[in-house]
C-alpha cells in the first residue's frame, strides 16, 4: 500500500477509487432522464421474468444505461466459499468458462466479502484475479454485492474498455439493478432445492415400488402409484408371488411426507415381503411388521392392509393395521367393504394384536386395496369417502379399468393432497378359451393343475375327469419345463379349449425335444396316453407342442 | 403357508411306516425320497409307504417310488406301498402301468402283516 504507482486495493475517496454509500436519495432526483434510469432498472415487470430472461434483461439495462461495455452477474456457490459467472454481456466467456472467483480475492470476492461497492479506475494497478478481464482490455470496473436481507447472493459489475470515472450516481444505479435481481436469484435456488428435494424424493419413491407386476397364472392384477400435488409421501403397494400358489396383496401408508417417509415406505414394504415369503398368515405378518417398526430409528408410524389370495379356491385372508377397509367387488354386480377387525397402526402401541379375517372371492370377482388418499376429502367425514368408493367400485371392470376408473373419479386432474396408491386383484373369470403363460419351473406345476382343474370343473367335468385330465395336462407341463435349459427366464404357454363336449390342451415350449430320459420321461407321455382320450406330439424349428384332447362325460 | 406335501414317520416293531399327503410332482418328488430314505434306519426290517392320502403323484413321482424301491431292495430292506382303492395315486400307477410292478396293501396294518419273514 505504498508506492505511487500501486494503489491501495480498497482505497481512500479521492484516490482515482471511491467507496459509495448505500442509496444516495438525492441522485436520483436530478432528471426526468434519471428517473428514467430508474424506473427501467426498477421496472415490475422485471420481477414477472424467470431468473434467466430477467438476469439478461437487467444486464442488458444496465449496460445501456450507464454506458458501459461489459455487465456481468456472478452468484456465490452452496457452499458460500466462491462466486461464479452466471450471467454476462460484453463478457460471455465469463459464464462461459464457469469463472469461479473466492470470497475474499479479486475485485468481485472483496465486493463480497465486504458487502461494499468497488470501483477500480485502472485494471492495471489492481489486484485482479479474473483473467477474462485483462484479455477484454477492461480498464475501469464498478462493482455493487447483490444481498437478500444482509446475506450476500452475489456480485454484479460493469466495465468499459476505455478508462472511465465512476460516479456516485452510477453506483446507485447498478445498486438498484442489483435489488431488483438478489431476490429473484434467491427465489429461483430457493426453488432449485425444492424441486431437487422433490425430485430425487419421487425418484426414490418410484424406485422402492415394484417395477412391474407378476404375471401369475389364473388372477389379474394392476396398480397405481400417484405422487401429491406437492410433496413425496410413503403409500406403498406390492404384489408378492408366494410359494404354492398363494399371491399377497400389501398396502401401506407411512405418516408424513417427504424423503424420511419414502425411505421408511422402502424398509417397512421390503420386511412384509420378506415376512409374507416367509409364508406367514395376514395377521402374523402384520405383527411382525410392526415388531420391525419399533427396531427402526425415530421410528414412524404407519398403517397397512395385506392379503392372501389362493387363486384356485379363492379363499381369502386379510388383516389390517389402522387401515381403512379393502373393497370386494363380486363379479360386477355389487362391492362391499370388507369387515375387519380394528387394529392399531404400526408402531403405535406395544403388542399390538391383527387377526385374520376369512372370505372368499368366486371366479370374476375383485379386491381393491388403497391408501387414505383416494377417499379423504377436506371437510367430509372419512364414512362418505368410503361408501363413494364403494358406489363407484360397482361394476365389472378388469383390475387395470377398476384402478384407472376410481382414480379419474376420485382423484383431482392436479394430484391430491396425499399421495395415493391403490391395488387390485381379480379372480379371472372362467372363460370359454384361456391361454396362460408360466415360468418353467417346477414350482408352478400346483398353480397350474388349479387353474386347469377349475376350468375343467366349469365346463362341466367329473371329478375323475378332471383328475385324469390334470395329470396328463401336468405331464405335458412338466416335460415343456424339462425343455427350458437354455439360458434367460425361460417359460411355457398353456391354451385350453372346450368346443362341444371336446377340451382340448395345448402345451408350448420353445425348447427342442428331448428324447425320452431313461424311463421317467418315457413314462410321463406313458402316462398321458393312457389317461385321456388323444395326444399328440408336434416338434416344430421352434419348439414342442403337446396337444391333449379328450371328450367329456363319454365315460 | 401348507407345503405342497407332508410326511410323518411312525416305526412300528423295526417297520419304519412314512405317511404322506398332499402333492407329489417335479417340484418336491426328489426332496420326498431324501427326506424317507434318511429315516428308514439301517436295523429297519422294512419302509411302509402310506399314500392313502396322497392326492396327486405324477410320473417324478412314481420315478421316486421306483428309486426308494431299489436303494432298500439293495439294503436288503422290503418296501410295501398302502393305497386306496380308486384313489387318485392308484389311477396314476395304473395309467403308467406299474400297479401290478409296485403292489398295494389297502391298509398299514395289511402292508405290516404281509410283510416276508
Amino acid at each position: 500500500v505504498g508506492t505511487p504507482d500501486a494503489q491501495p486495493l480498497i482505497p481512500e475517496p479521492g484516490h482515482g477509487q471511491v467507496f459509495l454509500g448505500l442509496g444516495d436519495q438525492s441522485l436520483l432526483e436530478q432528471s426526468t432522464r434519471q428517473l428514467e434510469h430508474v424506473y427501467r432498472l426498477a421496472d415490475p415487470a422485471l420481477s414477472e421474468l424467470a431468473l434467466e430472461p430477467l438476469l439478461d434483461e437487467l444486464l442488458a439495462r444496465a449496460r445501456e444505461i450507464l454506458d458501459v461495455d461489459t455487465a456481468a452477474i456472478l452468484l456465490l456457490d452452496d457452499a458460500g466459499q466462491e462466486l461464479v459467472a452466471r450471467a454476462a454481456k460484453g463478457l460471455e466467456e465469463e459464464v462461459e468458462r464457469g469463472v469461479r472467483i473466492p470470497v475474499g480475492g479479486g475485485f468481485a470476492g472483496r465486493i463480497a466479502a465486504g458487502r461494499t461497492p468497488i470501483y477500480i479506475a485502472d485494471v492495471d494497478h489492481a489486484e485482479i484475479l479474473n483473467p477474462i478481464l485483462r484479455e477484454k482490455g477492461i480498464r475501469s470496473l464498478l462493482g455493487v454485492p447483490m444481498l437478500v436481507e444482509g446475506a450476500i447472493v452475489g456480485v454484479l459489475h460493469v466495465g468499459t474498455v476505455t478508462p472511465r470515472e465512476f460516479t456516485n450516481e452510477d453506483a446507485a444505479l447498478l445498486q438498484l439493478a442489483a435489488a431488483q435481481a438478489a431476490p429473484a436469484i434467491d427465489r429461483a435456488r430457493l426453488f432449485d432445492a425444492l424441486d431437487r428435494e422433490r425430485r430425487s424424493a419421487v425418484a426414490l419413491q418410484r424406485s422402492l415400488l415394484p417395477d412391474r407386476l407378476p404375471d401369475l397364472a389364473g388372477i389379474e392384477t394392476a396398480a397405481r402409484y400417484l405422487p401429491a400435488r406437492d410433496e413425496v409421501g410413503g403409500d406403498w403397494y406390492d404384489v408378492i408371488d408366494l410359494p404354492v400358489g398363494s399371491v399377497g396383496l400389501a398396502i401401506g401408508d407411512v405418516a408424513g411426507h417427504g424423503l424420511r417417509a419414502a425411505a421408511l415406505m422402502g424398509q417397512l414394504r421390503t420386511g412384509l415381503r420378506a415376512y409374507a415369503l416367509e409364508g406367514h398368515a395376514p395377521g402374523e405378518t402384520l405383527k411382525r411388521l410392526d415388531r420391525l417398526l419399533q427396531t427402526i430409528s425415530g421410528r414412524g408410524m404407519a398403517t397397512a392392509g395385506y392379503a392372501v389370495v389362493d387363486p384356485a379356491t379363492g379363499a381369502l385372508r386379510y388383516a389390517g393395521a389402522g387401515h381403512p377397509p379393502p373393497v370386494i367387488v363380486r363379479e360386477g354386480e355389487r362391492a362391499l367393504l370388507m369387515k375387519g377387525r380394528p387394529a392399531p397402526p404400526l408402531g403405535s402401541l406395544p403388542f399390538p394384536a391383527y387377526h385374520d379375517v376369512h372370505d372368499a372371492l368366486e371366479p370374476g370377482d375383485t379386491i381393491l386395496l388403497y391408501t387414505d388418499g383416494l377417499i379423504e376429502r377436506r371437510r367430509e367425514p372419512l364414512t362418505a369417502g368410503l361408501e363413494r368408493l364403494r358406489e363407484l367400485a360397482a361394476a365389472p371392470r378388469s383390475p387395470e379399468q377398476l384402478c384407472q376408473h376410481v382414480i379419474e373419479r376420485l382423484v383431482p386432474a392436479t394430484g391430491g393432497d396425499d399421495d395415493i396408491a391403490v391395488v387390485a386383484l381379480r379372480i379371472r373369470p372362467v372363460q370359454d378359451a384361456m391361454r396362460i403363460r408360466f415360468a418353467a419351473d417346477p414350482q408352478v406345476l400346483s398353480q397350474m393343475r388349479r387353474t386347469v382343474g377349475r376350468w375343467l370343473q366349469a365346463h362341466g367335468a367329473e371329478p375323475k375327469e378332471v383328475a385324469a385330465i390334470t395329470l396328463a395336462c401336468g405331464e405335458a407341463c412338466a416335460n415343456a419345463i424339462e425343455h427350458a435349459y437354455a439360458p434367460g427366464v425361460a417359460s411355457f404357454e398353456l391354451e385350453a379349449d372346450h368346443d362341444d363336449g371336446v377340451v382340448t390342451l395345448a402345451v408350448r415350449d420353445t425348447g427342442r425335444w428331448r428324447a425320452a430320459r431313461g424311463t421317467n420321461r418315457g413314462r410321463g407321455l406313458k402316462m398321458i396316453a393312457a389317461a385321456v382320450d388323444e395326444l399328440d406330439v408336434r416338434t416344430t424349428s421352434a419348439g414342442t407342442e403337446v396337444v391333449i384332447r379328450h371328450r367329456l362325460g363319454a365315460s | 403357508m401348507t407345503p405342497l406335501a407332508d410326511v410323518r414317520f411312525e416305526t412300528i416293531d423295526n417297520v419304519v411306516v412314512a405317511r404322506l399327503e398332499g402333492e407329489v410332482d417335479m417340484s418336491n418328488a426328489d426332496d420326498l425320497g431324501t427326506a424317507i430314505t434318511a429315516r428308514v434306519s439301517s436295523d429297519a426290517i422294512a419302509l411302509v409307504l402310506d399314500l392313502a392320502a396322497v392326492d396327486y403323484l405324477d410320473s417324478a413321482g412314481i420315478h421316486v417310488l421306483f428309486d426308494l424301491r431299489e436303494r432298500l431292495t439293495r439294503r436288503g430292506q422290503q418296501i410295501r406301498l398302502v393305497l386306496g382303492p380308486d384313489s387318485p395315486v392308484a389311477t396314476a400307477l395304473e395309467y403308467a402301468g406299474v400297479q401290478r410292478t409296485l403292489g398295494a396293501s389297502p391298509t398299514v396294518s395289511d402292508a405290516i402283516a404281509g410283510l416276508d419273514g
